[in-house]
């Protein structure tokens, strides 16, 4: 079930190390809040498949769109010199942490739900 | 089918994900120890590090240059100890008469009518070595410490030689030195030239600028002679020799 996904990170992880291409050191930081929107735009889709409410358009127009405005956003704020880069890295935080515990609730739920099922009682 | 729909867009979004990681993940590590972004503290610590490097470093380059110096310095030793054992060997090369030599000095002309023996021109090379000759030659002959001269008589004549070859008239005595010692040592009164005056033998005496002195025909064989090498004392011992009754 979740085996095709994780041989793509490994697939990706692998082609990431084999690319010679460098980030300049200058991008480096827009560059990480980019990873950390894309990393929140794949836990809400991790979560929205627990909830049924996974739409694969979403998820992907959500994953680049997010990483290009966080990372256009922490450079213009760097351009005027308001720190935006903060407030990106406590947005996408933020709402990663809430998709970690949904992903966390639903699990239990499911769980739960399971060992009912196996005792034959109703929830 | 509802994990088909959402297996394939996830996988290309972890597929993604994995490569930012990853780029991320190099770009951070450069990024880190770029100089740039290393805390003050660090740097400071780096700052002492390299200069502590750097001293024992400077150390060690003036410890390896003194060493140089003195290295060169031997070698300059041994050079000039080199060049004085040239200087002696040709010293002794002079002395010996195995070389030729030139300088400034004294002629002895003999003509054949002059009455001259042998032993008069014994008398004329001692009186030029007291005079401080450092070469003498008589005709071609060097005369060295092992110079004899004699002469030889046969049935109608008798001839002065030198080591026993005959010397051919006229004799030429050749004599390096300072020329007017030379001469005086000669012609002082009641000197050499004053006695051979009695005979009536005037040898002509010329003072040169410049003359050679040829070096011997050939060398001494030593057979029996050999360096004599004291024998070393043993060192003393530091036990007390026992006392005799």
């Amino acid at each position: 079930m979740w085996l095709l996904p994780v041989l793509g990170l490994i697939i990706g992880v692998l082609i990431g190390s084999a690319l010679t291409f460098q980030v300049p050191v200058t991008y480096v930081k827009y560059m990480s809040i980019a990873v950390l929107a894309s990393l929140d735009s794949v836990f809400g889709g991790i979560r929205a498949i627990m909830e049924d409410l996974f739409d694969g358009t979403v998820l992907l127009t959500g994953f680049f769109t997010n990483a290009l405005l966080a990372a256009l956003l922490a450079y213009l704020g760097d351009r005027l010199g308001v720190d935006l880069y903060y407030a990106a890295v406590f947005a996408f935080g933020v709402r990663l942490f809430q998709n970690l515990a949904g992903i966390r609730h639903k699990l239990l739920l499911n769980y739960r739900n399971k060992k009912y099922h196996s005792r034959g009682e109703q929830p | 089918m509802t994990r088909q729909r959402w297996s394939v867009p996830m996988t290309v979004v972890f597929i993604l994900i994995g490569i930012l990681l990853s780029l991320q993940f190099q770009a951070q590590n450069r990024f880190a120890s770029d100089l740039s972004m290393q805390r003050t503290e660090n740097l400071i610590a780096m700052v002492r590090d390299l200069s502590e490097k750097r001293q024992k470093l400077a150390i060690e380059l003036i410890d390896l240059n003194s060493k140089l110096r003195a290295q060169a310095e031997s070698d300059r030793d041994e050079k000039k100890l080199v060049e004085s054992l040239k200087e002696e060997l040709t010293k002794m090369k002079m002395v010996n008469g195995t070389i030729e030599l030139r300088g400034p000095g004294l002629q002895i002309l003999i003509e054949k009518h002059l009455p001259i023996l042998y032993i008069d021109i014994i008398h004329i090379v001692n009186e030029l070595w007291a005079a401080g000759a450092e070469a003498i030659s008589v005709n071609d002959c060097r005369i060295t410490s092992s110079t004899a001269i004699f002469y030889t008589e046969d049935s109608h004549s008798m001839s002065i030689t030198v080591d026993n070859i005959k010397l051919e008239y006229p004799i030429i005595i050749r004599a390096i030195g300072e020329p007017n010692n030379l001469e005086k040592g000669l012609t002082i009164p009641g000197g050499i030239m004053d006695n051979l005056a009695l005979f009536n033998a005037y040898p002509l005496l010329t003072k040169v600028d410049e003359q050679t002195i040829p070096a011997v025909h050939e060398l001494p064989h030593f057979y029996f002679a050999s360096e004599y090498k004291p024998l070393e004392k043993p060192a003393a011992s530091n036990t007390q020799p026992a006392a005799r009754p």
